[in-house]
């Protein structure tokens, strides 16, 4: 697998691991944003190789792996299974978590392309305000990320 | 008879025009399945019998045939959604018209992506100016889609504080990445889900 596709991966690796909650995936969405507005970034490099490389598949389905399991623990703190209703219990399916998975995925590929096309990063924010819909708090919309989370804004490269 | 170039404002005879059509068409072919940066001139001159000569009197150079080439899909993109989105006013036609995007690309697996956003994805980063032409191809698409929301607002089915534009930009990106998923995964799959998944999202804003 190629470096970029690794070291987002180990990144991503011990980010998630630590969303447990809404504001963890909250936290989580603004970082992934600000790396993916920096154009040389690792996420947006390793984004922009994934359709010419073998190894991008293996590189989403990993991610996605990893987003699953995630989306799984927000659920679970919101639903604990000594109050679980069918309906929770059909919040806890793990179909429906690999669903948000795919749709977070497209969400930073798709909204991260028409991004970098429109030199804006709405397009992300709107993509990913759709797929985080079910588990982030509404503070986290568009508009409403803190000044030195924005991206440009005080950023390593 | 003569016509205008549209890019380089030289005219044309009706033949002339008909060669730059046809280079253009075949350039956009070979680039939408090899992709741009594999897809040479020499490539192209095979593909249409047509001599360096003739390449060279209608651009300038191969920066010239992608953008022309951008345009061309553009047009062809945007002709195919104003025909499926035009009508749509109900959940119902939106869904009819992610079956018909879903359908064509299982027709390939998936494999060559969407031809705007795979062109998107190889030369904005490189020329500027055919960023801007996608950027604004682009925001014509999303218009469209904003269109039918609006539409669905009016109709009272979406909610009226929804902001459609917002809306019809997040769908737009889940489409695209779902575009680009099915293409790594050579599989439509990942694309019928997270466009299913995002109408799931616009149902859940409805007004009943």
């Amino acid at each position: 697998m190629t470096t970029h596709f690794v070291d987002v991966l180990a990144i991503e690796d011990a980010a998630l691991a630590q969303v447990t909650n809404r504001e963890d995936m909250t936290r989580w969405r603004r970082r992934v944003v600000r790396e993916l507005m920096r154009p040389q970034s690792r996420y947006a490099t390793a984004l922009r190789r994934v359709p010419d490389s073998a190894a991008g598949r293996d590189f989403l389905v990993t991610w996605q792996g990893l987003l699953t399991a995630a989306v799984e623990r927000v659920l679970s703190s919101e639903n604990p299974p000594e109050v679980r209703s069918a309906a929770g219990r059909r919040h806890h399916d793990r179909r429906a978590a690999d669903e948000l998975a795919v749709l977070i995925l497209a969400a930073l590929h798709g909204g991260g392309l028409l991004s970098r096309v429109a030199d804006d990063p709405a397009p992300l924010e709107a993509a990913l305000d759709i797929a985080l819909a079910p588990l982030t708090t509404p503070s986290a919309r568009r508009g409403s990320c803190p000044a030195d989370e924005r991206p440009g804004g005080n950023m390593n490269r | 008879m003569t016509l205008t170039d549209s890019h380089s404002g030289r005219r044309l005879t009706a033949r002339g025009a008909k060669t730059r059509a046809r280079i253009v068409a075949s350039a956009a072919e070979l680039m939408y399945v090899k992709g741009v940066a594999a897809t040479t001139v020499d490539d192209v001159l095979a593909a249409t019998g047509s001599s360096k000569s003739q390449f060279y009197h209608h651009f300038k150079s191969r920066e010239a045939l992608v953008r022309a080439v951008v345009d061309h899909v553009g047009q062809t993109v945007l002709a195919r959604e104003r025909e499926s989105l035009g009508n749509v006013s109900t959940l119902r036609g939106l869904r009819r018209w992610r079956d018909a995007l879903v359908q064509s690309n299982a027709l390939r697996h998936g494999a060559y992506g969407c031809a705007l956003g795979a062109l998107a994805s190889e030369v904005s980063d490189h020329d500027d100016l055919a960023r801007k032409a996608l950027s604004q191809l682009f925001a014509e698409w999303r218009g469209l889609l904003a269109d039918v929301l609006r539409r669905l607002q009016a109709d009272g089915v979406l909610k009226s504080e929804v902001s459609v534009d917002q809306l019809a930009t997040g769908l737009m990106g889940a489409l695209q990445g779902g575009y680009m998923l099915a293409q790594a995964e050579r599989d439509v799959s990942p694309m019928a889900t997270s466009i299913d998944m995002a109408l799931a999202h616009i149902e859940s804003l409805s007004a009943t």
